[in-house]
This record gives C-alpha cells, sequence and structure tokens, in this order.
C-alpha cells in the first residue's frame, strides 16, 4: 500500500504513547506505520531512506522528551541523523519536511496523536513524492 | 532446514471487532516460511498458552509470531512458552494489531492488520537466539560518604546480609549533618555507634576513591587512606556524599554581623552566650528562589532562637516552602512563637549603621515599604554538590545536571540509578533532597541493590550487541557515544578491537547506528531486522 508514514518509536516513550492513545480512544491515520527501536539513537539514516524508497510519504521518529532520555544521548543522536537526513532529502528534490523528529513522553498520548496528524497534513499539502 | 513459523492470531477475548480475521488468517498462511496459523481468543490465558506449546512441539516450530494486544502486555508470557518449548525466548516478534490497529482506526483494518503480521513474519525470519547466562557477582557493598544517608544505608544493607563498607574522607563520621540543626544528634550517634559495632560494616576513614574500573558485579575500586594505597573489589558502589552549602556572594552586602546558618547554630550550642542578639533578620530566596534547604534550616534555627535567646526574629523572603515533611507545621510554630515573615519583590537593602544592619525592604502584602534595624543577618545560602563531585563523576564517566549535582537516569522511575549499571545516588549529592526524601532513596538503593547482588549472581544476556572484530577498523566511536560505559577495547588476534561488555550493555544501539565500519550488530533490532520490516510495506 502506498501512503505510508512510518514512525520509528522508541519503546521506552512513543511506543507506549501510541499505545495510550488508543486506550484513550484517540484515532489517527491508517497509513501509519510503527517500527519499535529501543532508542530513538538506534535509527540510523538508511532506515529513513528505505522507508521512501518503499513508497512512504513521511518518516517520523518519536523520542524520549529532551534531557529524559532512557540512553541519556540517543534522543540527541537521532535529532542529528534526522538532520542530516532532510538534507539527503533535499539533495534528490524531495521536501526535507517529509521526515521529522518529535519529542515525547510515555504519557503524551494527545501530542502523539497531534504529531501523526499534524504530519498527514503537512504530506496533504505537499502531495505525492517524485 | 528451512526456518518453520508460527503465528498464532488472537482477537483479545473478542475486543477486536474492526478485524476479518480469517481473511488476515488466509492472507498470513501465504506467507514464506508461514508453518502454521490459527485463530483464537485466549491467548494469555493458561488455556491459550498450552494450546501454543502443544502445536510448537507437533508442527515443529522454530519460532514464533504473535498477532494481539501490545507487547508491553504479554510479551514476556510468550517468550517464557517458547522456553518451555525449549526454544530461545528471543525468537519471537508481537504484532500489535489491538492498541496500534484495531482500537486505533475506526472502520475495517484487515488491511494493516495483515501488513503488520507481515513485518513481524519478516522480523522473525532474520532472528537469532540470544542466550542468557549467570554471571558471578561481588556481593560487596561500597557505599562513599559517611553523613546520615551513608550511615543508614550501610546499616540496612548490613542488614539484608551484604557486607559494606564505608569510604569517608574525613576522620570522623557523620558528615555535614553533624551541624545541621533539627536533626537530632542523638540519633546520629546513635547511629555511628551502631555502624562501628557492626561486624558487617568495614569503616574507611579519611579515604578517597581514585579510580574504577570494571562493571557491575565485579568493580575494581582503588582507594586512597592515608598514604597508603589499595585496590579493592566490590558488587556495586552506593554514593552518598552529600552537598555543601555556601554563603551567596552578593555585592555590598556588609561583612560585619553576617553569618551562615551553621555558624548561627553553632552559637545557638554554645553553652552560654554573653551578649544576646536582640534583633536578628534572615533573608531567603534574593539569589535562588528554587531550593529547599534554606526554609528548613531558617525554620530550624529561628524557633531554636526563640527558645534560648528570646530575640525578635524577621525573614525576608519570597515564599516559604513547605512541600518538606513536616515543614507546615515548623512554618505554623515559628508563627506562633512570633516569628515575622515579610513577603518581598524587590530585593532588600543591607548597609551597616553603627555596630547595627539596617534593612530597607518591604512587605508586599501590607504594601509598605519598611527599615528593620538588627544586630545580625542570616544571609542567604546556595547549595553545591560536596567537593570533589567533579572530580569524580569525571573519574565515573557520569553525568551531572546544570547545577553540578549527579543527574539521576530518570528522576521519576529510577530516581537513585545512574546511566551506569550497579553505580547509584542517594541524598544530597543528587540534588537538593530533604530528609524524608533522603530516606526514600535509601530504601530504595538498598531494594535495588539487594535484588542485584544478594544470589550472588545475575542472569545477563550474552552478547545481544556484538562487535564483528573483522569489520571493526577501531576508531573508537563506539566507545565515544556508549552512554553506559559498556565498550572497551580488547587484544584479539593479534590486534586491538572494540569489544561490548554484557554486563554493562543496556541495549540501547547507539552504537550499532553510528558505527561507520557497520561492524556492530544488535540482535532484534538489526539493520537487516529493522529493514525487513519497511521491505513487508510495499507488498500487497
Amino acid at each position: 500500500m502506498k501512503g505510508n508514514i512510518v514512525a520509528f518509536c522508541c519503546e521506552h516513550s512513543a511506543y507506549a504513547a501510541a499505545d495510550l492513545a488508543a486506550k484513550q480512544g484517540l484515532c489517527y491515520g491508517e497509513n501509519l506505520r510503527i517500527i519499535p527501536v529501543p532508542c530513538a539513537g538506534r535509527m540510523d539514516t538508511i532506515h529513513i531512506l528505505k522507508a521512501f524508497e518503499k513508497g512512504a510519504v513521511g518518516v517520523l521518529v518519536l523520542g524520549c522528551e529532551e534531557g529524559a532520555c532512557h540512553h541519556i544521548t540517543g534522543n540527541i543522536r537521532a535529532e542529528e541523523r534526522v538532520e542530516s537526513c532532510a538534507m539527503l532529502l533535499k539533495g534528490v528534490g524531495m521536501d526535507s519536511r517529509r521526515v521529522g523528529i518529535f519529542n515525547l513522553s510515555p504519557n503524551a498520548a494527545h501530542k502523539f496523536v497531534r504529531v501523526v496528524n499534524e504530519m498527514n497534513q503537512r504530506i496533504k499539502e505537499l502531495g505525492e513524492p517524485v | 532446514m528451512e526456518t518453520r513459523i508460527g503465528v498464532f492470531i488472537c482477537n483479545c477475548g473478542g475486543s477486536i471487532k474492526n478485524i476479518d480475521f480469517s481473511a488476515v488468517k488466509e492472507k498470513t498462511a501465504e506467507m514464506p516460511n508461514v508453518a502454521f496459523v490459527s485463530l483464537s481468543s485466549d491467548l494469555c490465558l493458561d488455556e491459550g498458552k498450552k494450546r501454543m506449546l502443544s502445536v510448537i512441539k507437533d508442527k515443529n516450530i522454530d519460532r514464533l509470531v504473535v498477532a494481539a494486544c501490545s507487547p508491553d502486555f504479554r510479551k514476556n508470557g510468550f517468550q517464557s512458552v517458547l522456553e518451555e518449548a525449549g526454544m530461545n525466548g528471543q525468537l519471537l516478534s508481537v504484532a500489535n494489531i489491538r492498541e496500534q490497529c484495531s482500537w486505533a482506526h475506526e472502520g475495517d483494518v484487515t488491511q494493516k492488520a495483515v501488513e503488520l503480521v507481515r513485518m513481524a513474519v519478516n522480523r522473525t525470519r532474520l532472528l537469532e537466539p540470544v542466550e542468557k547466562k549467570d554471571f558471578p557477582v561481588n556481593r560487596e557493598v561500597l557505599v562513599v560518604g559517611g553523613g546520615i544517608c551513608a550511615l543508614e544505608s550501610a546499616l540496612q544493607f548490613s542488614r539484608v546480609g551484604l557486607h559494606t563498607t564505608l569510604l569517608e574522607k574525613n576522620s570522623i563520621l557523620g558528615g555535614g549533618s553533624r551541624e545541621l540543626e533539627g536533626l537530632d544528634s542523638l540519633k546520629i550517634s546513635s547511629m555511628i555507634e551502631a555502624v562501628k559495632g557492626d561486624s558487617n560494616i568495614e569503616i574507611l576513614n579519611s579515604a578517597e576513591v581514585l579510580g574504577t574500573s570494571g562493571e557491575i558485579g565485579d568493580f575494581s575500586v582503588s582507594i586512597r587512606q592515608g598514604i597508603e594505597e589499595m585496590s579493592r573489589k566490590f558488587g556495586a558502589i552506593v554514593f552518598a556524599s552529600g552537598y555543601e552549602t555556601r554563603l551567596v556572594e552578593s555585592e555590598g552586602k556588609p561583612a560585619v554581623n553576617v553569618i551562615s546558618q551553621e555558624k548561627l547554630a553553632q552559637m545557638l550550642k554554645a553553652p552560654s552566650q554573653k551578649r544576646r542578639p536582640g534583633t536578628i533578620a534572615f533573608i531567603l530566596d534574593a539569589a535562588d528562589e528554587n531550593c529547599r534547604f534554606p526554609i528548613l534550616a531558617t525554620l530550624n534555627n529561628a524557633l531554636a532562637i526563640k527558645e534560648r535567646w528570646g530575640s525578635e526574629v524577621y525573614v525576608f523572603c519570597k515564599s516559604v516552602k513547605v512541600d518538606s515533611e513536616g515543614v507546615e507545621g515548623l512554618y505554623r510554630d515559628a508563627r506562633e512563637r512570633g516569628v515575622v515573615f515579610l513577603k518581598y519583590d524587590n530585593n532588600p537593602r543591607v548597609v551597616a549603621e553603627d555596630g547595627h544592619l539596617r534593612i530597607e525592604g518591604e512587605d508586599v502584602l501590607l504594601g509598605k515599604s519598611l527599615v528593620l534595624i538588627c544586630d545580625l543577618l542570616i544571609a542567604e545560602e546556595g547549595i553545591s554538590p560536596a567537593e570533589g563531585t567533579k572530580s569524580l563523576s569525571a573519574l565515573l564517566n557520569i553525568r551531572t545536571d546544570s547545577q553540578g549535582f549527579y543527574q539521576d537516569e530518570n528522576v521519576h522511575l529510577y530516581p537513585v540509578s545512574s546511566e551506569r549499571k550497579g553505580l547509584f545516588f542517594i541524598g544530597g549529592c543528587r540534588g537538593d533532597l530533604d530528609l524524608s526524601r533522603a530516606l526514600a532513596d535509601i530504601s530504595s538503593v538498598v531494594i535495588r541493590v539487594h535484588g542485584l547482588l544478594s544470589s550472588g549472581k545475575i542472569a545477563v544476556e550474552v552478547d545481544r550487541v556484538r562487535v564483528d572484530p573483522q569489520k571493526c577498523r577501531v576508531c573508537l566511536t563506539c566507545i565515544r557515544v556508549c552512554p553506559h560505559g559498556a565498550t572497551h577495547l580488547v587484544r584479539t588476534g593479534g590486534k586491538e578491537v572494540a569489544e561490548i561488555s554484557s554486563l554493562a550493555c543496556d541495549a540501547c544501539g547507539i552504537c550499532a547506528a553510528i558505527c561507520p565500519a557497520k561492524a556492530i550488530k544488535f540482535e532484534g533490532y538489526s539493520d537487516e531486522q529493522i529493514l525487513s520490516q519497511i521491505e513487508a510495506m510495499g507488498v500487497s
């Protein structure tokens, strides 16, 4: 299925936030595919690029809140990688806003849904990637 | 032999309604390597697990996919089913078709459920077993510090049967708590006696930590005591090195008749005071409003002044913080005894005037400015980590916060842990803690350390994250980035390569992502295993 948004979710924060969102009865777009990672810092550039290669329209990296990363610096490393990835996307003529990184705490169910919905909204404005 | 994956799909007792399970089963059966698919509604119950176990044996299944609720709930239970069947518990993936599929969307989500199952099947195909092994641990505990936290924790460790060494930099025990007015000094001295009389506690006075190496269960600590240097082995290290107070420097403050809380406490303890000050003022909150410590010391000292000297007491503050245990009562007592609290917005000005101090301040509740002539001013104090905290944190490779206190791993979930396994921080060395919070720290650390060391061994996953020595180019990047100090160099086969200690590793995968040579494999979250999940998305 084309048009997926891939979310790399830290198991210590965003993955739990996604579970909580469902338990609270919050809904978000069906096109979200969550890939659990033990820390946002585990996510590598190649994972993001592969997602776009496989037809994803956007990629989210969701880690712990700044200063509260379970693995101390993982969220900062992820941020650096997302930035370099955004540059790579620009280089091949894609909009760098298709990839985004956000900090969530495990109880931030509403923020999780807001981030996903905003990404969907942004993708709608940007249209299909070339 | 070809991999045979068993897929168990569960409708969670009928709570998943918007998925057509027979369609999911049909699609799943077509996926490569899938040897068996079953639908059920009670996988989390004993009957479900028994059925799973018999299917695993009958159908010769060697790895498992469960499509059901979030792995946060039942993953451990499914792992134990695998282990019961004589297989490695790691050969399992959970497809979260309840929380992240059925419940999160309205309308039919069969298509997404199939995709989630395919992602899990793809990952499971590539999984490899991770063995668990028991590592022996040293049952000795090192407690650094000599204050109330260190004493109490040493006593409690001894009570649960762990031999404890108390390392204190001063020549006598008691730490900063000796001077803290309001704390029962009898209690401290009886604790010191109890520690000295405990055969399970060894005391090293006038000693300091020079360096540590090793990991949880087997730390080597080099210690200097006087001129003697020694190396000792410990299973866990608890830091209770406390904090220091310092007078806040401010411009234009007169030097005469301005003293610290500690000095005041000493004066109050002195048996006879010839000249008793008639009017005493405290100034709080001028430099730092967020500190808990000053108000506690102020209230205790103000009450002692009223009792022993009967002087007039004025407290200039922005707000009285009564969130610590018992402080509300102290505040009420102080008010009843005639201590006057004045709330200000603009910092009061202090000038010396013929042997007295003239404080020009305001009271925002009265809406008036006022002038107070006093004999003694107790200046504001801030707290900072004890001397040596900075060098010790550098030595241990442990973070400190913006004020230089040891940074706890997660202030809410793991308040006494550090980012390195087996190192713990309690009491004042991790920030502005009052006594009741510090005592809570002691309880948590005793539970944590007892859990780790009491059996004399810990079960650890071996080589979940490992370095391929053939690929390692010794760039040291992994050693630099590891937040848990788990990576180090070893010499194998005539060359040096990086190696990850299974004991110290906390399985974050930061090294695996950053390694330029892609020499580090993180089993369960390897590049191939993550990419295989993404691959599943293109297929319909």
